[in-house]
């Protein structure tokens, strides 16, 4: 039976080649043209340039260029506000919807829909509210009293704009995580922690939350990882303006390729985005297999 | 938990509420703008009760070709979804059934392509479709979107696969049947809910994605979150007709969110929350 057992798991193992070949063709082989390309002088701006190979400048020039370096600051910057917002926004939300009510259940559902839209429209209808002069969110703001704020047309505010929408899109997966977790946590440490007399805010921070630990370290570097790829939000708010005040990564990898044709820069940047990445990838599976083996 | 007390609900409904109306102004301003003359857009204070009116959507059909972006998005949507399934699946038995101490390296190395930035491809794509004469087709798209595509798949059956056990395997090929009959009959049946979820993250991802759809579609193949976003332009923005566009495009999404709730947290966090 065993041998049996090991020769069908062989020949499972051949129904791997098509996948691979798949993923060969539609990733594998475009990351390396991109690695070639990051190696030479391609600028499709001046095609009578010959394309030759130039080593690492590409790289270098990247490396040392404020833009890029500005653009990374500004991807840290956005990542650490909306993880950290949507973490304890998130975490809280979960709290309140996990309780025994009725209607939790639908309203549990209600927050998740955020999540499913395409981040354009959700740009889309962060621009309608943030509009200058006529949108909503300022004459919701004159209601309470406050002065209208230059959302999107002033340097100081467009990243926090931009962190708006991202959180109010993604704050509910937070929730959704956290709430599943909670709900499937047992009841045994709860019952044994209010026999002691301890409050429910110690309970919380003593056996609740070592419990959710895991969870959350896996939630945070899934939204580390997103974050650090975003754009559509911020096409539609700001293209990366005013300015370069919300120009991230992907938008400074977009504008040295498609704005000014740059496409071998564009790629020696791509490939430093996908190594800082790498290393976020590489934290998310160590937590991953870290809880799958705690369970 | 515990249950609470009458203070400590009335409190909890309270905070909810709050966060209800929060969450919920964007999705209903989608709703009401679809729906409001143009006059009324941005009317102080905002029209609650006004008569609706369907112009935009009208508009959008027959002003703009929308129906055109939307069968555009429903063929590269549909066929990346089929490609990226068959393909994913394959792959997610195979990794299933080979025991290999590096395997779960292999698994969570294919889920990594899921994670790479997608502009950090979308220059080469540009460049090779360019060469062969692909830019402005679906197979384009179908392709590209497939990079996301297929690993998710493989993670996520290979979750379901995981949990089939080989000794019903065992038992069919007692009864004479091969290894590719057993797949296709016994374990590919009993793993169809996965089937029915990837198909449902392919669908979504690929219906909602943006940038690749922007540098790879032209005239002939314009998706609809391009089309909506092309409804924005300085001179006059139409409002009704972005909104009335990114209402439809949001309705699979939503319809998802009702219907299969329970799959939504395992597909979302690859598996890292049960």
């Amino acid at each position: 039976m065993t041998y049996v057992r090991s020769r069908n798991r062989r020949l499972a193992g051949t129904f791997l080649l098509p996948t691979a070949a798949v993923l060969f063709l539609t990733t594998i082989y475009p990351m390396l043209y991109a690695l070639w390309l990051s190696l030479r002088n391609y600028d499709l701006a001046k095609p009578f340039i010959p394309r030759i190979f130039v080593g690492l400048k590409n790289y270098r020039e990247v490396l040392t260029s404020d833009a890029f370096l500005h653009s990374l600051v500004v991807t840290f910057k956005l990542m650490a506000v909306t993880l950290s917002v949507q973490f304890v926004l998130g975490v809280g939300m979960a709290i309140l919807v996990t309780q025994r009510l009725p209607g939790m259940a639908f309203i549990r559902t209600l927050l998740l829909i955020p999540m499913m839209i395409s981040p354009v429209i959700v740009g889309l209808v962060w621009l309608f509210l943030y509009f200058p002069e006529l949108g909503y969110l300022n004459y919701f703001l004159s209601m309470v009293g406050l002065n209208p704020i230059p959302w999107i047309t002033s340097t100081q505010w467009a990243l926090t704009a931009i962190a708006i929408a991202d959180i109010w899109q993604w704050t509910p997966f937070i929730m959704m995580g956290t709430a599943a977790a909670l709900q499937s946590l047992s009841p045994e440490p709860y019952e044994a922690a209010r026999i002691d007399g301890n409050s429910t805010i110690d309970v919380f921070l003593h056996v609740t939350l070592p419990q959710l630990k895991p969870v959350l370290i896996s939630l945070m570097f899934l939204r580390a990882i997103d974050a650090f790829k975003i754009y559509d939000i911020i096409f539609v708010l700001t293209k990366g303006g005013p300015a370069d005040a919300t120009e991230t990564i992907a938008l400074y990898i977009y504008r040295q390729s498609f704005t000014f044709w740059r496409m071998g820069v564009g790629a020696a940047a791509s490939f430093v985005s996908l190594i800082v990445i790498s290393v976020l990838i590489t934290l998310f599976f160590r937590s991953m297999q870290k809880s799958a083996a705690s369970r | 938990m515990t249950k609470l007390s009458l203070r400590q609900s009335v409190v909890t409904y309270l905070l909810i509420g709050i966060l209800l109306v929060i969450f919920m102004i964007p999705i209903y301003l989608i709703v009401a703008s679809s729906l409001k003359p143009a006059a009324e857009m941005f009317s102080r204070p905002p029209a609650i009760f006004f008569t609706p009116t369907l112009q935009h959507y009208v508009d959008l059909f027959t002003l703009r070709p929308f129906h055109r972006n939307l069968i555009n998005s429903l063929i590269v949507t549909l066929g990346s979804t089929a490609f990226s399934v068959f393909f994913g699946t394959l792959g997610a038995y195979a990794l299933a059934r080979i025991r290999h101490p590096r395997i779960a390296d292999v698994a969570f190395w294919i889920l990594s392509m899921r994670m790479f930035p997608p502009i950090a491809v979308v220059v080469p794509y540009y460049i090779i479709f360019k060469a062969l004469g692909l830019l402005d087709t679906p197979l384009a798209l179908i392709v590209v979107y497939s990079t996301a595509n297929v690993p998710l798949t493989v993670w996520l059956m290979k979750g379901f696969f995981d949990e089939i056990p080989e000794a019903l395997e065992e038992a069919a090929q007692v009864d004479g049947y091969g290894v590719a009959e057993i797949f296709w009959r016994i374990t590919l049946p009993l793993a169809a809910p996965g089937l029915a979820v990837s198909a449902v993250f392919c669908f979504i991802f690929s219906w909602n994605e943006f940038l690749f759809a922007l540098m790879l579609t032209g005239s002939n193949t314009q998706t609809a979150t391009v089309a909506v976003m092309s409804f924005w332009s300085s001179d006059a923005v139409q409002w009704g007709r972005i909104m009335a566009g990114s209402f439809i495009i949001l309705i699979p999404g939503v319809v998802f969110v009702l219907t299969c709730q329970r799959w939504l947290v395992k597909g979302l966090t690859l598996g890292s929350v049960k």
